[in-house]
């Protein structure tokens, strides 16, 4: 760790010195153990903030939403699901790949803060659910990397959990996620950290379309999250974030796994976050797609 | 503020005998936004309509619904009929009580007034969120582009150039004149393919209203109905068309041979060419692939240079290169024909194994006067006349698992035109026809067929052909007579294929390039089969022939003046009226993410760059962007929109969820 | 719910029917007079890949009891690719919905030509006997919002 750690402070010194970059994205040390939070350093003086450990879990390409009308040439230091979300990102133009330098980081996986604040001290904090199934800790994509990469610890994609609810009846089902989505609040904080949810009006955040409502109530955090996995069907990188946030720990990437899984069988196996155009599965076709509705 | 009329239309008895039209008037009338409402006998009656229109005036309605019958009746009635007293057309919406209620539960009459009670909310829900539209108008370029130089592409070209319209033809070979011009002689008269196919050539070419573009591939097709912008790649000829005098001289000497593919291969062609005599226009190019100064500079030589030597007006041009060009087109005729079905998947048929085993366009190069045996129907081995010839026909069509599915139309035809010609050219040869079917359903089709069967003596057995084989300097065709029942073993000298005809290769490309649809075997595909033949589903992109599917000659020449004609009615008019009914994008909403713009199927859907004023300062961002003319109204844009920034005018976001709304609601 | 059924339940059911293939199928169904059970509702949309899923949720909030999508079959479409996109959304919807427990036999897509009259009788009639035979929808319904707003008179 500490040695990706001394050579993140290193490029960043180099970048911002050099005026390569006149931003840098990174983690920093918050005020828990469990808390290494997005910093953002603008002055070589500062790259000794930079830590690399274990709860480096948000993704910060979101964060180049905002530099994309700036003048500012950003650097962020990215591991394999954040340079899927950077794609991601560049595929929906919604950052600007000509003012921005990745640094990829190989990630051994992390963990997450929410699930270190509720573990008893001494206990083993687990691995974040969605690296446990990481495919990609390596970066797909970047403009330069540091670190030697990691021998990916998960090769195909794991539909067990998926599979478990597939196989309750109807009844079952419904009770298993009404009982999750009454205790959503509608913070948006999956959304908020989602790289694939990025328009710049959600339909949630326009109540007067006759779209959605402000109940928070079983029926409407369902249409909810139903909408939202919808909307990421197909373009969604497994970065799990929208789970690790969620105060009320509403298993989202169960539904968006759930499309995942699906969009695999019926259109064939599928990675989102690999590439930065083209099609993605919701705006494509095959004439011979598998047809049911004869 | 809404002010909605309802009317209530009893249609005679055809509603009013199941559904209680008083009662869903009464029922509807403090439904939300409807400030009038009625029923009457016969809304589309003259004193129906002019009771909506004083109802309008009188009660200051500013929308209208109509309960009746099915929109796809009548909506053009009453769009006008609110439109002569001043309300925008878009104001007014049908409720289908006939057709979808009363026609369907008859007896039913509780159910069917309760149904009919929900269908008029859910119209009148609508129609408060119906917004003014207007029909728009876009100029149209008056000239067409026919896009392939056949007998169905010169035909179409002639026709529209006949009535006073500038048109040019595009084709991708050397020289017009297609698969037409590769037959000897055609169906059912058998008169010669040439004789009246050159004199169209030629009157095409001379034609004051054509343009001529040969050699050269469609590249990209932008714009909309009236106003395409159609990028054209002219491949280099090597051969500077405006100095070449056509004489010929270059392609005597000229060293460079490969297969001559107007004579199927049966013979051999120089590096520069013209591929037939009587081709148009009539002056060579150089087939880079062949040509021994193009090969050597591959490999860092430059030798030969014949062809420039000889040519007396120095046309020359072995820098030449590829030239990509902008014209602009009111209207595209697709005339791209078809190829032929490739045999090699029937092992057992030992096609391109035994030279003796070819397909029909084969033998019409075999038998024709200037093809390579001058017309001498030999066999391609040994040049000896055949004694035996066996024909098989069906071979890759109705064949789902092996070949295609469909039925090639020509076939029956074409291999009952060339038993005759044997039977012609030796009477001594016996011929063997083997079939599934006999399809003969054209004028004198039939006759032709009897003919061939009665007075040319030609063998027809009913029955597939298992294997083809070579025995000493014989082929032992094996296959079944279903109708005896019988295995048949003939041993045959010449065995014709009776090949499918199959699309271009590349037709679902050039599809995608124009826009236009295509079915499963790569054909294009009409707008309706029956009642569109020859538009397609892409407004100002009409069919002419076999692109649209196997043909004739006379069914594509027929084919060829149906789209000629629609192209003239929409070359004629000055401006073209386009529906309002078309997506928007909302760009305070639009993200630009851009996953709309391969959705759109009219290609209506571009980014544009558009400033906005954001923290104090202006900064460009894209957003997308829908031409009005282009787009067709699906609304495939507004699904894959996340923020619900695409919208379709008249089928709104808004419309039907306040419709889903009123149907799911219960009036208290 | 699916054992026990509502005595004399009268399921609504909202068809979407594009305009150009299961709009004209059903028009077809009513100039030939074939009869179904009047609980169905259609909902004329351009084309198929106009429904939004969020359309069909929309409707179940509201308490519809099913839902059927139909356009024209693929290769048919009047805009020539839109139900190509309707089936792979709906191929995946059907899966959700079955996933979230919403009955599958509440919610179907399906192809009904402009000459399908009687497929279109027959699809929605059996639609309708099978809603019936497992009773209302109570998932995914957000009951409070199917009070209505009855309204003084407008004038």
């Amino acid at each position: 760790m500490s040695n990706i750690q001394n050579e993140m402070r290193a490029v960043a010194k180099e970048l911002l010195e050099s005026g390569k970059a006149t931003v840098v994205l990174g983690w920093e040390k918050g005020t828990m153990p469990y808390d290494s939070t997005p910093v953002m350093i603008r002055s070589a003086a500062d790259v000794d903030k930079l830590i690399w450990d274990e709860y480096c879990l948000q993704n910060l390409s979101t964060y180049l939403i905002d530099f994309i009308n700036t003048e500012d040439k950003v650097a962020i230091f990215a591991k394999g699901c954040d340079t899927r979300a950077y794609n991601r990102l560049v595929h929906d133009r919604r950052i600007n790949p000509k003012n921005s330098i990745v640094i990829g980081v190989p990630c051994s996986g992390m963990k997450n803060p929410k699930v270190a604040a509720k573990t008893p001290e001494g206990a083993e904090v687990p691995m974040a659910n969605a690296c446990k199934e990481c495919r990609y800790p390596n970066p797909v994509a970047c403009d330069q990397k540091i670190g030697s990469d990691v021998t990916p610890w998960c090769t195909a994609k794991d539909f067990s959990d998926v599979e478990a609810i597939e196989a309750m009846d109807a009844d079952a089902k419904a009770a298993f996620w009404k009982e999750q989505y009454s205790k959503c609040i509608r913070c948006y904080a999956c959304r908020n950290i989602c790289p694939a949810c990025n328009c710049t009006n959600c339909i949630f955040d326009q109540s007067a379309s006759g779209w959605c409502s402000k109940d928070v109530n079983a029926s409407e955090n369902q249409f909810y999250g139903v909408t939202r996995a919808f909307h990421v069907a197909g373009r969604c990188i497994e970065c799990g974030q929208c789970e690790a946030v969620c105060p009320s720990d509403i298993p989202i990437m169960l539904m968006n796994k759930k499309f995942i899984k699906d969009i695999d069988t019926l259109f064939g196996n599928y990675e989102a976050g690999l590439v930065t155009e083209g099609t993605t599965p919701l705006n494509s076709y095959q004439v011979a797609d598998p047809e049911e509705f004869m | 503020m809404e002010r909605v009329g309802v009317f209530i239309c009893h249609c005679g008895s055809n509603i009013g005998a199941v559904v209680d039209c008083a009662r869903v008037a009464e029922a509807v009338r403090n439904y939300p936004g409807v400030a009038y409402s009625t029923d009457y006998k016969y809304m589309c009656s003259e004193p129906g309509q002019e009771m909506i229109q004083n109802a309008i005036k009188e009660h200051n309605l500013n929308r209208v619904v109509v309960a009746s019958c099915s929109p796809r009746m009548h909506e053009k009635t009453f769009r006008a009929c609110v439109e002569k007293v001043g309300m925008n057309p878009y104001m007014f919406e049908m409720a289908n009580i006939r057709e979808h209620c009363s026609w369907v539960h008859a007896g039913k009459n509780e159910e069917a007034t309760e149904k009919a009670i929900d269908l008029v909310k859910m119209a009148v829900s609508k129609v408060c969120k119906n917004e003014v539209l207007q029909k728009g108008h876009a100029p149209v370029t008056k000239r067409a582009l026919v896009v392939g130089g056949g007998i169905a592409g010169i035909q179409c070209a002639l026709d529209i150039a006949n009535n006073g319209y500038q048109v040019d033809i595009l084709e991708r070979t050397p020289s017009i004149g297609g698969k037409m011009s590769q037959i000897d002689k055609t169906f059912p008269t058998i008169d010669c393919s040439a004789c009246i196919l050159t004199p169209k050539m030629v009157e095409a070419s001379s034609h004051p209203n054509i343009k001529l573009i040969t050699f050269a591939e469609l590249e990209k097709v932008e714009g909309y109905v009236g106003n395409f912008d159609v990028t054209i790649r002219s491949k280099a000829r090597s051969v500077d068309m405006s100095k070449c005098t056509g004489c010929g001289t270059c392609m005597t000497k000229c060293p460079g041979k490969a297969d001559d593919e107007f004579n199927m291969k049966l013979r051999k062609r120089t590096a520069i060419y013209t591929p037939f005599p009587q081709a148009i226009p009539n002056k060579p190019v150089i087939d880079r692939e062949s040509c021994l100064k193009f090969k050597s500079r591959k490999e860092g030589k430059d030798v030969c240079g014949i062809c420039a030597k000889m040519c007396p007006a120095g046309a020359i041009d072995y820098e030449q290169e590829d030239e990509l060009f902008v014209e602009k087109y009111g209207a595209i005729v697709m005339a791209t024909g078809y190829e032929q079905f490739d045999h090699s998947v029937y092992g057992e048929y030992g096609y391109g194994k035994y030279p003796d085993v070819i397909s029909g366009l084969h033998f019409e190069r075999l038998v024709n006067a200037s093809g390579p045996t001058q017309g001498h129907i030999v066999r391609p081995s040994d040049h000896k006349e055949p004694k035996t010839v066996v024909m098989v026909k069906c071979v890759g069509s109705r064949d789902p698992e092996h070949g295609k599915s469909y039925c090639s139309r020509t076939c029956c035809m074409y291999t009952a035109k060339q038993a005759t010609m044997i039977r012609d050219h030796c009477p001594d040869t016996k011929v063997y026809v083997f079939y599934m079917d006999v399809r003969t359903p054209g004028k004198l089709y039939d006759e032709f067929y009897n003919r061939t069967r009665e007075e040319y003596g030609v063998d027809y057995i009913r029955g597939r052909v298992s294997k083809i084989y070579q025995e000493g300097e014989q082929l032992i065709v094996k296959g079944e007579d279903t109708l005896l029942g019988q295995q048949v073993e003939i041993a045959a000298d010449l065995v014709i294929l009776a090949n499918a005809m199959i699309p271009n290769p590349d037709s679902e490309k050039m599809a995608q390039t124009v826009g236009i649809g295509y079915d499963k075997d790569g054909w294009f595909t009409e707008s309706h089969p029956k009642l569109g033949p020859v538009e397609t589903h892409t407004a100002g992109v009409f069919l002419a022939g076999a692109c649209q599917g196997p043909k004739d000659i006379p069914d594509s020449v027929a084919q060829a003046g149906a789209a000629a004609v629609k192209v003239c009615a929409l070359l004629s008019k000055d401006q073209l009226e386009t529906e309002p009914t078309v997506s928007v994008v909302d760009t305070k909403l639009c993200s630009g993410c851009g996953l709309c713009v391969p959705v759109c199927p009219y290609k209506a859907i571009t980014l544009e760059t558009i400033q906005e004023r954001k923290g104090g300062k202006t900064v460009e961002r894209q957003v997308a962007n829908v031409n009005s003319s282009l787009c067709q109204g699906c609304g495939a844009c507004t699904v894959t929109c996340r923020s619900g920034s695409a919208n379709l005018k008249h089928f709104t976001n808004a419309q039907i969820l306040a419709e889903v709304d009123a149907l799911c609601q219960t009036m208290q | 719910m699916s054992n026990n059924a509502v005595e004399n339940f009268e399921p609504k059911i909202l068809v979407f029917a594009c305009n150009w293939c299961t709009y004209a199928g059903a028009d077809l169904a009513g100039t030939s007079r074939l009869q179904y059970p009047p609980n169905v509702r259609v909902l004329r949309v351009p084309c198929s890949c106009r429904v939004n899923p969020q359309f069909v949720l929309r409707a179940f909030q509201r308490g519809i009891d099913g839902v059927l999508v139909a356009g024209c079959h693929p290769g048919d479409c009047h805009y020539t690719t839109g139900n190509y996109y309707t089936r792979r959304r709906f191929l995946l919807i059907t899966r959700m919905m079955d996933y979230m427990g919403i009955d599958s036999r509440r919610f179907h897509t399906r192809w009904i030509s402009g000459a399908e009259g009687p497929k279109f009788q027959q699809v929605v009639t059996e639609m309708i006997n099978e809603v019936k035979a497992i009773g209302p929808n109570d998932k995914f319904r957000d009951d409070a919002k199917i009070e209505v707003k009855a309204v003084e008179t407008n004038e």
